[in-house]
């Protein structure tokens, strides 16, 4: 027991330290950072306050990087979650071969994102690239598409290979919260007549809600923050078109030396994230104020 | 209106069908690959499982670098595991028998550091590293690696010794036991099925880390396995044999780790993400 408050203290000290020192200390640092200029001929850094905001945020780059970033987030976290529901949904019925395909299922999770990112480059190569292979031999294209090379085509290319990695986390999720509904109440509503999808609609999803709630916050900050999957298929490319917020960091503090540009970038991102977590706090208020009873 | 038993049944079968598909059809494509000879031509249409299976593109794959990158990971990614679960144990412990202000205080700020962008803090970080001499060590990525776990193993620790019955601990600090006597010999022993849950997530997220390993190390020896491959991409070009195969060597250690340990794990994550 730890009745005395410095024993407590001690327990804590040596994992909130290294919190301190090695995740908020950098975080104040790069705040600090985005106010001075440096580059790789000019690597003493120069003090340029708010100046380097306005010429990173006056560049048309910076816009398509927001707009990445946002497309990126929002489709990889509908998709995700929305199969992941109705994945969890179907394994959540008695099927045949059930724990075979609840354990197979989790498999993209498990794999490393640079393997996920290889594989799907394989998927995707113009020549001999499955997908490419499978519409040719069915009469669709005569050629092969380069879909990681197409303006058009890269960023849902890159959204399907993160889908695929992700899905399986949510429905792992979704599944455990729906073994968890109570089941007099599903009963209960299948002698009142309930269908399927009502019974879904209104006792499986307000069930759960606060799950979904929380689930939808966990896989915008990681897909916000992804780097893996971008990086490896696309380096950002072609012509920025899939450039996240990450990817984009990392090319002006590493490829280029660009510390304090990319420092401005990074709490850009920080700010932009915050936005968001906001919003699902309002969101979050809004519905539970509409639920609650008078 | 409920469709007839027989006709659900079916529906269910091929959506479950489908799903399978769509999760095993690249998986499978990639062990297919890794087994083809590299004579054999990408045919059109795509032939799913090779004529020859071979072992060749493994042998080609563990070539030294790949042993070098191998070890790299295993050094680091373990070490990591068991400093972060150490550190968070003992954290969460504390977060779990505490009810101070102050420490619920902390509490929200470790929350509040799984949000961190590892992007936007890792010039400061390598700033750091750099002044320290730290680049190109296995200490620069497993410091990264212990800060970055952290949060998540606090939280999924802490979940699981709240839900431990505290009698024990009690009755055994009436006996006289220390602090430090209970918690090594009545929590420890407890919390384990929530400390192998937390070492697996922790291994999971180390063993394919990216963006550290790419930015701390340039030496060749010193690279860990998912910067290494990233390597293979430019340098053997389009010999998807051989990527495959390094593919499907790197994925072994943490699909065997996860699939043995899995009920442990869905157990500490689910419990965590669905209790809250």
């Amino acid at each position: 027991m730890l009745r005395d408050r410095w024993m407590s203290f001690a327990f804590l000290a040596p994992a909130v330290l290294l919190l301190g020192v090695f995740l908020y200390y950098p975080m104040i640092g790069t705040v600090i950072e985005s106010f001075y200029s440096t580059s790789f001929i000019n690597p003493n850094p120069a003090f340029v306050g708010f100046k380097q905001y306005e010429t990173v945020m006056g560049k048309a780059e910076f816009w398509q990087v927001l707009a990445n970033s946002l497309v990126w987030t929002v489709c990889v976290v509908a998709l995700q979650n929305v199969i992941g529901f109705f994945v969890a949904v179907l394994l959540n019925q008695a099927l045949p071969a059930q724990g075979l395909v609840r354990a197979v299922v989790l498999l993209p999770w498990v794999l490393p994102g640079v393997v996920v990112a290889i594989l799907w480059r394989f998927m995707y190569d113009p020549q001999l690239g499955l997908i490419n292979s499978f519409l040719i031999s069915a009469g669709l294209t005569t050629e092969g598409i380069a879909w990681l090379a197409d303006k058009t085509t890269a960023m849902g290319a890159v959204i399907l290979a993160a889908v695929w990695k992700g899905f399986p986390f949510s429905a792992l999720i979704y599944l455990a919260a729906l073994q968890s509904v109570d089941r007099e109440q599903i009963e209960a509503a299948t002698i009142d007549g309930a269908g399927a999808l009502r019974r879904l609609r209104d006792v499986v999803l307000p069930a759960i809600r606060n799950v979904i709630l929380v689930n939808v916050v966990l896989t915008t900050i990681l897909t916000f923050n992804y780097f893996d999957i971008v990086w490896v298929l696309t380096r950002g490319g072609p012509q920025g078109a899939t450039d996240i917020f990450p990817t984009k960091i990392y090319e002006l503090g590493f490829g280029q030396f660009r510390f304090g540009e990319a420092a401005t970038y990074g709490v850009a991102s920080i700010g932009v994230l915050a936005l968001v977590a906001a919003l699902y706090v309002l969101a979050q208020r809004a519905g539970s104020r509409r639920r609650r009873p008078v | 209106m409920r469709r007839a038993p027989l006709a659900r049944k079916a529906a269910l079968v091929a959506a479950e069908l489908a799903v399978a598909a769509f999760v095993l059809v690249p998986f499978f494509w990639m062990v297919s690959v890794s087994l083809k000879p590299p004579d054999e031509p990408f045919a059109i249409p795509a032939r799913l499982w090779p004529q020859d299976p071979t072992f060749e593109n493994y042998i080609a794959a563990f070539r030294p670098e790949f042993r070098t990158y191998f070890l790299n990971s295993l050094v680091v990614s373990l070490t990591s595991v068991a400093i972060t679960v150490g550190l968070a144990l003992v954290a969460a412990y504390a977060f779990s028998r505490t009810k101070l202000l102050i420490v619920s205080g902390l509490l929200a700020l470790v929350v509040l550091a799984q949000m961190f962008p590892h992007a936007a803090i890792i010039i400061p970080i390598y700033k750091m590293m750099r002044a320290g001499d730290l680049l190109n060590t296995y200490a620069s990525l497993i410091i990264a690696y212990v800060s970055v776990t952290l949060p998540v193993a606090i939280w999924m620790l802490r979940g699981f010794l709240k839900g431990l019955p505290q009698s024990l601990e009690e009755a055994a600090s009436i006996d006289g036991a220390g602090p430090f006597r209970v918690f090594r010999e009545i929590v420890v022993p407890l919390a384990r099925p929530g400390i192998i849950a937390t070492a697996v997530y922790v291994l999971i997220v180390t063993w394919q880390e990216f963006l550290f390993a790419l930015s701390f190390t340039s030496t060749r020896d010193m690279r860990t396995l998912p910067v290494g491959m990233n390597d293979f991409i430019g340098q053997y070009g389009i010999r998807y044999g051989e990527l495959m195969a390094s593919s499907v060597l790197i994925s072994i250690p943490v699909v065997a780790v996860f699939y043995v340990l899995q009920r442990y794990f869905v157990a500490g994550i689910t419990a965590g993400a669905v209790k809250g």
